[in-house]
């Protein structure tokens, strides 16, 4: 067995696909160990916070490195490290309906743009409209008709991400399907719905990867806005931005209580962008 | 140039039509009768009454539009309910303040973005590629909210050098409304600088690539000039547009930022009218800001299609 197995020419080595090439450079690893840290505090948050979010202690505002609260507890006593835990729980889960959300349907909308003009010219339209409404206004505009809450918040994430997706793949669809192997595939006989789904898609997907993380990063974005803005998720319901936004008044006296959600947004946000960017390079090659 | 104006034109019409149409929706989609809404629960019929008639809301739809559209164009938005006062008078303050701060912000994007751009470009030394590429990194990446929290830390709490927020009026007290404009202006151009950095470095290197400037100094001409005389203007027409562009991002995030800085521009106007309940005032801001928001795409169309003639025949 071994004899025949050093017989064989060595087989080229197969090239790694360019995502796991890409997530394996320094800049994808910290990238992603970066937002490795942040979900899995998110989904432990019920094993490592020790007090419910909006559970009060009779100590209001107290510093770090109280017994029992190691980041300190808030203007009504709750606990910090335990607010911060399920912040990062609650953002979690608004963007992983959200963005996936807004994704497929502007994924949707390029292909029925793709498949006939008329829809096209509607869809290219729709998204100029979503587009002239910079993103916060957009977000003030849902929470008029639909007041603040959960619900708003991941309509305003998955409506700004549907023309940035929409617009990519019908790009992405238009310059593939001009190529030759497209024209090859189609006098081969090819159907098209097959020249679609084997051909077209999946080398005008390469954009979309990078774009599902830097919609995170801007999903992170809007949740936190929107929470300053005061139309995001409802109090005492903790969220990331929510925290920071109630630990503005108390800056001067009381520093710490923005520490928390400082560290973790900018360790979440830096993570996502390392990973898109680590991508995006090793696309582009 | 006319002609590509003439083509431009109708879709940026349609949009704001669109835009017209749905945050006039906006208003009758709120559940509940909106006049009993804005006049509050302890009104008397009496005054729903009074706000029913004076928003017509007993017309038929394409009357109230047409009658809102009107008073658009002719200056007469009328008296806010929720919050007190002319609405026309809330908006003519909320603007300036806006456009303060945005025009605030386009200055520090402008010399930050040259900064980086041109130091990224053009030096040599390790510490100061890497100060930028950090810089421009964090700047990009994160959020506006972090950003201004932090400067209110280091500026205002530890250091107490600036005011964490508020606004002195610019032209009323200059020395005074400058150290309340500084944080909130920087805090709302760093993402804008950082990707006008990246664009003019990008501009920048590649130029300097360029046969012109091989030749240029091949002639012996100095690298100061060839930066300054032969690179930069080549590099800035796409820099323009993307100014442009940015501009309209700085007027989105000055939402946000005035949020943070307790700046009472058009966004926190529009905070306050969405809090009370100020349909109409937040149905008037929305087109408002919808307007700017497309007025300042058209002009960048403009700008981008006179330095670049190819875009006016395409």
């Amino acid at each position: 067995m071994t004899t025949l197995a050093a017989a064989k020419p060595a087989p080229a080595r197969k090239p790694r696909h360019p995502y796991r090439a890409a997530l394996a450079t320094a800049r994808g690893r910290t990238g992603l160990a970066l937002v490795g840290l942040v979900v899995l505090a998110g989904l432990l948050a019920p094993l490592l916070a020790g007090h419910g979010p909006t559970d009060q202690s009779a100590l209001a505002l107290a510093g770090p490195g109280t017994p029992g609260h190691p980041l300190g507890t808030d203007d009504l006593g709750r606990d910090l490290l335990a607010r911060l835990l399920h912040g990062i729980r609650a953002d979690l889960g608004i963007i992983a309906v959200a963005v996936p959300l807004g994704a497929a349907v502007g994924c949707l909308l390029a292909l029925a743009a793709a498949a006939h003009p008329v829809a096209d010219t509607v869809v290219q339209r729709a998204f100029d409209l979503i587009l002239a409404f910079p993103g916060l206004i957009l977000a003030l505009a849902v929470t008029a008709v639909l007041g603040p809450g959960r619900l708003p918040v991941i309509l305003v994430i998955a409506l700004a991400e549907v023309p940035a997706f929409g617009r990519l793949l019908r790009t992405g669809i238009l310059v593939q399907s001009g190529r030759e192997y497209v024209t090859a595939a189609r006098v081969g006989g090819t159907s098209g719905g097959r020249i679609l789904t084997r051909h077209i898609l999946p080398n005008a997907a390469d954009p979309l990867v990078v774009q599902i993380a830097v919609s995170l990063t801007v999903a992170v974005f809007l949740e936190g806005a929107m929470s300053f803005l005061g139309v995001g998720v409802r109090p005492p319901e903790p969220t990331l931005g929510a925290v920071l936004s109630q630990s503005m008044p108390y800056l001067a006296q009381a520093p710490h209580f923005a520490a928390g959600p400082l560290v973790t947004v900018t360790t979440l946000v830096l993570g996502l962008s390392l990973t898109a960017e680590a991508l995006n390079r090793e696309i582009r090659r | 140039m006319r002609r590509y104006l003439l083509r431009r034109l109708p879709s940026a019409l349609l949009v704001l039509l669109a835009a017209s149409f749905l945050a006039f929706a906006l208003l009758r989609l709120v559940p509940g009768d909106p006049a009993a809404v804005l006049a509050g629960p302890d009104a008397s019929p009496a005054t729903e009454a009074a706000i029913r008639e004076r928003l017509g809301l007993d017309d038929p739809l394409p009357a109230q539009y047409l009658r809102w559209i009107g008073g658009l164009l002719t200056g007469d938005l009328g008296p806010s309910y929720a919050i007190g006062g002319q609405t026309a008078d809330l908006i003519a303050d909320g603007l300036g303040a806006t456009v303060e701060l945005t025009l605030g912000a386009l200055l520090f994007v402008v010399a930050l973005g040259a900064a980086f751009g041109i130091l990224g470009a053009t030096s040599r030394n390790r510490w100061t590629l890497g100060t930028v590429r950090v810089l421009t990194t964090g700047a990009l990446a994160v959020p506006p909210f972090v950003t201004g929290v932090l400067l209110v830390l280091v500026f205002a709490v530890l250091l107490g050098v600036l005011p964490p927020g508020g606004r002195v009026p610019l032209l009323t007290a200059p020395d005074l409304g400058v150290q309340y404009l500084l944080l909130p202006a920087l805090c709302l151009a760093l993402p804008s600088a950082a990707v006008l950095g990246r664009y003019l470095k990008d501009g920048i290197e590649r130029t300097l690539a360029e046969d012109h400037i091989r030749t240029a100094t091949a002639a012996g001409i100095a690298p100061r000039r060839l930066l300054w005389r032969h690179a930069l203007p080549n590099a800035l027409p796409p820099v323009v547009t993307l100014l442009g562009m940015q501009t309209g991002h700085l007027l989105g995030g000055a939402v946000l930022v005035e949020a943070i800085f307790a700046w009472p521009g058009l966004g926190q106007l529009a905070e306050q009218a969405l809090v009370r309940r100020d349909y109409p005032v937040v149905q008037d801001l929305l087109l408002l800001l919808v307007t700017v928001f497309v007025l300042v795409q058209l002009l960048t169309d403009l700008v981008h299609a006179r330095l670049d003639p190819r875009i006016r025949w395409e």
